[in-house]
């Protein structure tokens, strides 16, 4: 660099330190990298202090201490043990897990059918998978002894998970013609398989004896109190999978952005995204729904505000959403276990009291505007 | 080379184009014509291999039908007719949106063609806007950026490259017309290959090298416009009585794009 232009340079040197944002104009390649090391670290934090609260004083740092193999162990830091290792871990790791395959899937969705009001919650999926589990409570007692046991704990998440496998593809038929899928046969489609699975729910319900309704009930409201190490090992290779394959659909749905045909013109398989796509929408949302029950709204709004930040490439989109949306749940549950302490609040109904109406905020903030 | 050979395409149960052969050569523009409804669209629909048809299709020697999607995205673009985009998309990310296969994925190309594609399209300066926000013209100019970034090159490995354009300038003022028209005359010249579905008889005499004529689904004429272009020819496919070359009476003015100059 000349002597001049050196000068030129410090003569200008405010306007340089602002052109100096972005690497070129419309590109927001650079935001969505800052927002993704920004999310990582708040996972980060959300996980330690949803490890680290609750309604007992157990301490986690000291357990972790003990763990350590450093101080004594008395019977108190045994209950504390048992509290932080046994109870809060397992419920943030699958906590921020379930709003991660939520918030992913409701990206998925949006991005497959071009349509930001996609949610596997509003179109059936959800209901589907709650269906299946609602099938094996009241109807477990009469599967064969045998399959119950070789698949023990993993019964209830693979019937939630078939429910909403089972949905999405008949879904997907129903609303897929001549290759085209129509957004508004859909939309209407998953609304009459919602009320369908509904009222099949309702004659289970009829049909259950106490016990079960109170499990029945625990899927409505969704929580996600009384999550074990085994419900770990259930759900969590589903949605980690499925966490792990829908990064590597980002440039087939950024291209099906423009239509399939387009997507089609642009190299990508289309048909093979679709059923990827898919399978692994219905994997994680069933497997989330088995442990958890119905936890709305995080699929449609997580995604909805990462787009007002980093836009809709996929490539930032999906792991992005996953990530804010394991924060999000897991401040909900933390809100949830602590508002009205030693009681819970269902974390379905905190996700719907702070979602529905920051979703009718957005709405009524982008309204006129086409497209978001 | 595009070489389509006695191209049938049924569309639920309906035979839209029927036995239509044409070819398409690298360093020419080929022309589409015909009235609404004809199978123009059809037509190059099923060349692109996105309709499923009877007959032979072949670029470059290869069956389309034996190519996987991204080989055939490497060596033909496709613009549709509009598209609507449900997310807030800049129009930089539309355009990049193309480079997702072929030589130019690579992230230190990306930049550089995008915003090539884009001045190429007298949209220079319009990278940051938001695509939602732009006029019908201005979304198709930008779709056209999209498509020629896909096969920025015109020859690739040493076979030549084809845009396939479905009505390129039907959305735009007559200097983008004339723009777009020679940016794929620009590309025929570089040796690609360029098919495009139009409606504007006057583009096409002046920017077509070949020119196919359809009607009910078959081709009616085709061949270069100065010969093809008749007066009967006209009536036979448009149905209504045109003379070329004739001037109009006095009184209402008529303009031409042959003669413009800027």
């Amino acid at each position: 660099m000349s002597l001049n232009d050196a000068l030129r340079n410090s003569a200008h040197g405010s306007r340089l330190m602002r052109t100096a944002r972005p690497r070129a104009e419309g590109d927001r390649s650079a935001v969505a990298r800052l927002t993704l090391v920004v999310l990582v670290g708040l996972s980060l934090i959300a996980l330690a202090l949803s490890i680290a609260t609750g309604a007992s004083d157990a301490s986690a740092l000291r357990v972790i201490g003990a763990l350590l193999g450093g101080t004594e162990d008395t019977v108190l830091s045994m209950r504390d043990r048992i509290i932080v290792l046994d109870i809060r871990m397992p419920r943030a790791l699958l906590g921020f897990l379930i709003g991660a395959a939520l918030a992913m899937s409701g990206a998925v969705m949006q991005g497959l059918f071009r349509n930001p009001l996609a949610d596997p919650g509003l179109v059936g999926i959800s209901s589907g998978s709650a269906l299946g589990a609602v099938l094996m409570i009241v109807l477990g007692a009469s599967v064969p002894a045998g399959l119950m046991a070789s698949l023990g704990a993993f019964t209830l998440p693979a019937a939630a998970f078939v429910g909403g496998l089972l949905t999405t593809l008949l879904l997907y038929r129903i609303a897929t013609r001549g290759g085209q899928t129509s957004v508004a046969t859909m939309l209407l489609a998953g609304i009459a398989i919602s009320a369908l699975a509904g009222a099949v729910t309702g004659i289970l319900i009829y049909m259950a004896d106490d016990k079960q309704l109170r499990d029945i009930t625990f899927w409505g409201l969704g929580s996600l109190s009384g999550m074990t190490w085994t419900k770990v090992a259930a759900a969590a290779p589903i949605i980690l999978l499925a966490l792990v394959v829908v990064p590597f659909l980002s440039r087939g749905l950024n291209a099906i952005t423009l239509g399939e045909a387009a997507a089609f013109h642009m190299g990508v398989k289309v048909q093979r995204l679709k059923y990827t796509a898919i399978v692994a929408v219905a994997g994680a949302v069933g497997a989330s729904v088995a442990v958890s029950g119905g936890i709305g709204f995080v699929g449609i709004v997580v995604p909805h505000l990462l787009r007002l930040v980093i836009g809709p490439d996929h490539r930032y989109l999906l792991p992005a959403s996953a990530l804010l949306g394991g924060v999000l749940l897991l401040g909900a549950d933390m809100l949830a276990r602590t508002i009205v302490a030693p009681a819970e609040v269902p974390i379905g109904i905190i996700t719907a009291l702070a979602g529905a109406p920051f979703f009718l905020w957005v709405l009524l903030r982008h309204r006129g505007r086409n497209g978001w | 080379m595009i070489d389509a050979r006695n191209l049938t395409v049924s569309l639920s149960g309906k035979t839209i184009v029927h036995s239509v052969s044409l070819t398409a050569k690298a360093g020419e523009i080929t022309a589409i014509v015909g009235p609404n409804g004809s199978g123009k669209t059809t037509t190059m629909k099923a060349i692109a291999g996105e309709l499923p048809s009877k007959g032979e299709i072949t670029l470059n020697g290869h069956d389309i039908r034996a190519l996987e999607p991204w080989q055939l995205a490497v060596k033909r673009a496709v613009l549709p007719q509009a598209a609507a985009i449900a997310f807030p998309f800049t129009v930089r990310e539309i355009v990049r949106l193309g480079l997702t296969v072929g030589p130019n994925r690579h992230a230190e190309r990306i930049d550089a063609i995008t915003s090539e594609a884009l001045a190429a399209v007298d949209l220079g300066g319009f990278a940051g806007r938001f695509y939602q926000e732009l006029s019908g013209g201005e979304q198709q100019r930008v779709q056209v950026a999209r498509v020629l970034s896909q096969i920025w090159e015109p020859v690739l490995d040493g076979e030549p490259c084809f845009l396939m354009l479905d009505e390129p300038v039907s959305a735009l003022d007559i200097r983008h017309q004339l723009t777009i028209m020679q940016l794929a005359r620009r590309y025929c010249e570089g040796g690609g290959g360029v098919i495009a579905v139009m409606h504007d008889l006057n583009l096409t005499a002046m920017f077509a090298d070949h020119m196919v004529m359809m009607k009910n689904g078959s081709v009616a004429h085709a061949g270069r416009p100065a010969d093809v272009m008749t007066d009967d020819a006209m009536e036979a496919v448009f149905g209504c009585r045109m003379r070329i070359n004739g001037v109009p009476g006095p009184g209402v003015p008529f303009v031409l794009p042959h003669t413009a100059s800027y």
